[in-house]
């Protein structure tokens, strides 16, 4: 239960980061 | 000052790749314009060379991760492809021998710890070296803020053979925790080769799209006899100078544009033309480079050498053409920027909900989605659907002597719905031809006198009348006091004797007054009076001739659905006589040039699409007003340059041709993008595992890399359907 729990969790922040970096980062980087 | 160079980049794979080094030169000091074309892989650039240099641009597409080198001179276009393909024959072969030994490897050694080290020795060389590139270049992306395909490979079979690498040397800890020891590695052999393959038959396919170009350049012969102080010497094609005196021979291709100076032939311009008949040369013709001498010797004049002859200027309208984008393509492109993220997403989302509630081992098949859904989500497919449509497509057109200047030029050209015909040269002959005389005594003296008075004019009626005159075989005398007087005609002295040649409103300004009946007004045509000493001695009627095929191509265009319409100069008897002939049912005459364009930019407030199909340079504004210009090669270089396709046979059976050519490569382009949508939307869910709940049906890693492959090859075919349209 925890494990699943640790995982999902993870999963999340990591969907929430890739989308920040590939696209609100990535975005800002390219047109400052 | 702005200067421009075109780079060659080498390792670009999909839109994704092309886009990011567009986008990253877009951003460096310097750089006014990027335009990085995946089809033939070349940037071309605009920069300030104060502030930046092509040195500097090359370094900035090798941070890309990219291969890029200073351009060679006078390099076909098909280097960088050729040299792809070369770099990876031997990677393509290694990795297709790993991927046989590793699905072999099982049959022959049970499962046990040799059997996953010895996979393990297999899969290395492929992963480390095969398949580096993949890696590398996703790394350079990653730093970059940005993701392509590569991402995606490198990110997929990275986790399948990190896990696996484990597996194998941590054994006893997975079997002491109740998971077999499962490892993959056959899987990551599997996508790496299949992607590999995929790359190869790209650019194997990418090369044959390119052929058009190949041809076109194969058609110039790489030495050249000239003649010099008297010798014939063979020089190689590039030191040919203007001026230069060529000899060609029976079955030899001409080097360079030039006139004829003594022999003659049948020359076949075929290859340019589309024409299957070889058109006859005499001294004094001229001959255009890339076409095929027949049966005779000739000695030519160069008069066009290098990258001013004709066949140059179509080379490279065919090449810019071939990596423009049109419209359609801009929503591939956004596609791709997102797609990558999003992706990648789904990917993490797949392995937590197989973690969460998927059966046991768990994370082994929660890992397995995750790692299918980014091998197959790979945009390849996408990334190709329209560059390699409208290369095809070009390359098709300059086969059949329809020459398109680009991706937007094709997207515009499928949608016209009207169609507007100049008259003059392009449904006409533009040759104005003599068709009667009448004399009120003698219709010889007439004309005799006429062709005298206007032996020295350039103007196309008068052209006609000496033509006339040389055709009756009369002998013309001198004209003395000769002047012409604009839009009215000329007059002149011959043999003691006043002649006016001109229209009624310069018998007017002499005081004359042109009979009607004598007009013969109701006749289509241009009459032409004759006065001799102030007195109406006859007329002639000049017309120009319609062309044969002019009225076959209007009702082919009519039957296409398209609205026919013809612009003309001309008066109006003589412009429903060519219409009535044609079958055109809208016509203006009498427009005056500078007007032309007005007309057509009506049509478009009247919500038309237009195409503008014109030769001469009064035509140059209305063809580049229109939304497509269709310019004839028998006209003017202002009006091939205006116009967005060039039709290189001088008559209007092009039009319909160019016109089904690109409502066909539209509908592939279609066609392509809509299955590379919906390969992806289909093929990431299974890959997920939805069916799974239902159908117990999953995909494996390997599977999903082929099933990517296929999908890639599919839009390449798809495209390649084109060279036979």
């Amino acid at each position: 239960m925890i494990a699943k729990s640790l995982v999902t969790l993870f999963g999340l922040v990591a969907i929430a980061w890739v989308n920040w970096y590939f696209l609100i980062a990535g975005r800002r980087r390219r047109d400052p | 000052m702005t200067e421009v160079v075109t780079i060659p980049v080498t390792g670009m794979t999909c839109a994704a790749c092309s886009a990011r080094v567009e986008r990253t030169l877009g951003a460096s000091p310097g750089v006014e314009a990027a335009n990085v074309n995946l089809m033939t892989a070349e940037a071309t650039v605009s920069f300030n060379p104060a502030t930046t240099s092509a040195e500097t641009l090359v370094a900035t597409i090798r941070s890309t991760g990219y291969g890029a080198e200073l351009p060679v001179a006078d390099q076909s276009g098909e280097s960088g492809q050729q040299h792809h393909a070369e770099d990876l024959r031997p990677r393509l072969a290694v990795s297709l021998v790993a991927a046989v030994l590793v699905m072999l490897l099982p049959m022959v050694i049970a499962p046990s710890g040799t059997q996953r080290f010895l996979l393990l020795g297999l899969t290395l060389p492929v992963i480390g070296w095969a398949g580096k590139a993949f890696f590398t270049r996703a790394w350079k992306a990653f730093r970059h803020h940005s993701a392509d395909m590569n991402t995606l490979i490198a990110v997929g079979t990275g986790a399948a053979f990190g896990y696996s690498t484990v597996v194998t040397l941590k054994a006893d800890w997975f079997t002491s925790h109740g998971i077999p020891p499962q490892v993959y590695f056959e899987a990551v052999v599997w996508i790496i080769a299949l992607i590999l393959l995929g790359n190869h038959l790209e650019a194997r396919a990418r090369g044959k799209a390119s052929e058009a170009i190949r041809r076109l350049i194969g058609l110039r012969p790489e030495e050249v006899q000239v003649l010099r102080d008297g010798r014939e010497v063979t020089v190689p094609l590039q030191t040919v100078q203007v001026g230069d005196e060529i000899v060609i021979r029976p079955g030899e291709r001409v080097p360079v544009d030039g006139i004829l100076l003594s022999g003659s032939s049948a020359v076949d311009e075929s290859m340019l033309t589309g024409e299957p008949i070889p058109v006859e040369k005499a001294p004094g013709a001229s001959v255009t480079g890339g076409t095929l001498n027949q049966l005779g010797t000739f000695h030519l004049e160069a008069t066009r050498v290098g990258e001013r002859t004709v066949l140059a200027r179509i080379i490279r309208l065919v090449r810019e053409a071939q990596g423009s984008k049109p419209p359609i393509q801009r929503l591939a492109d956004r596609i791709s920027a997102v797609f990558v993220p999003v992706v990648i997403s789904i990917a993490i989302a797949t392995f937590v909900i197989w973690f969460d509630i998927g059966p046991q081992p768990a994370y082994l098949h929660a890992m397995v989605a995750g790692v299918t859904v980014l091998i197959i989500a790979c945009p390849c497919a996408m990334g190709l659907a329209v560059p390699t449509a409208v290369m095809v497509a070009t390359g098709r057109g300059a086969g059949i002597g329809v020459l398109i200047k680009g991706g937007e030029v094709i997207e515009l050209a499928s949608k016209v719905d009207m169609v507007v015909l100049d008259k003059t040269g392009t449904v006409t002959e533009g040759r104005p031809r003599v068709v009667d005389v009448h004399g009120l005594e003698d219709s010889n003296r007439v004309l005799r006198l006429a062709a005298s008075v206007e032996q020295g004019s350039e103007h196309p009626l008068a052209q006609a009348i000496v033509a006339a005159a040389g055709a009756a075989g009369l002998t013309l005398e001198a004209v003395q006091g000769f002047a012409a007087s604009p839009g009215r005609g000329a007059h002149g002295k011959v043999g003691g004797r006043h002649v006016l040649v001109g229209n009624r409103q310069l018998l007017l300004d002499h005081g004359l007054q042109a009979d009607p009946a004598l007009a013969g007004a109701d006749r289509p045509g241009t009459v032409v009076f004759v006065a001799i000493d102030d007195r109406l001695a006859g007329w002639l009627l000049i017309t120009d001739p319609i062309k044969p095929n002019s009225a076959a191509a209007v009702r082919d265009l009519q039957s296409m659905g398209l609205e026919v319409v013809m612009i003309t100069g001309d008066n109006q008897a003589t412009a429903a006589s060519v219409a009535a002939e044609t079958g055109i049912e809208r016509v203006f005459a009498e427009v005056l040039p500078e007007h032309k364009r007005d007309a057509v930019l009506r049509f478009q407030q009247e919500g038309h699409l237009v195409a503008m199909v014109g030769d001469g340079v009064n035509d140059a504004p209305a063809l580049a007003q229109a939304d497509v210009g269709i310019a004839m090669s028998g006209g003017s270089d202002v009006a091939i340059e205006a116009g967005g396709i060039t039709l290189m046979q001088n008559d209007l059976t092009g039009v319909p041709r160019a016109l089904r050519l690109t409502r066909r490569t539209l509908g592939i382009i279609r066609q392509n993008l809509f299955w590379a949508f919906i390969y992806n939307l289909v093929g990431i869910p299974i890959a997920a595992g939805i069916l799974y709940p239902g159908f117990g049906l999953r995909l494996s890693p390997a599977m999903a890399a082929a099933a990517m492959a296929v999908s890639s090859i599919s839009v390449i075919t798809n495209s390649l359907r084109l060279r036979h349209a």
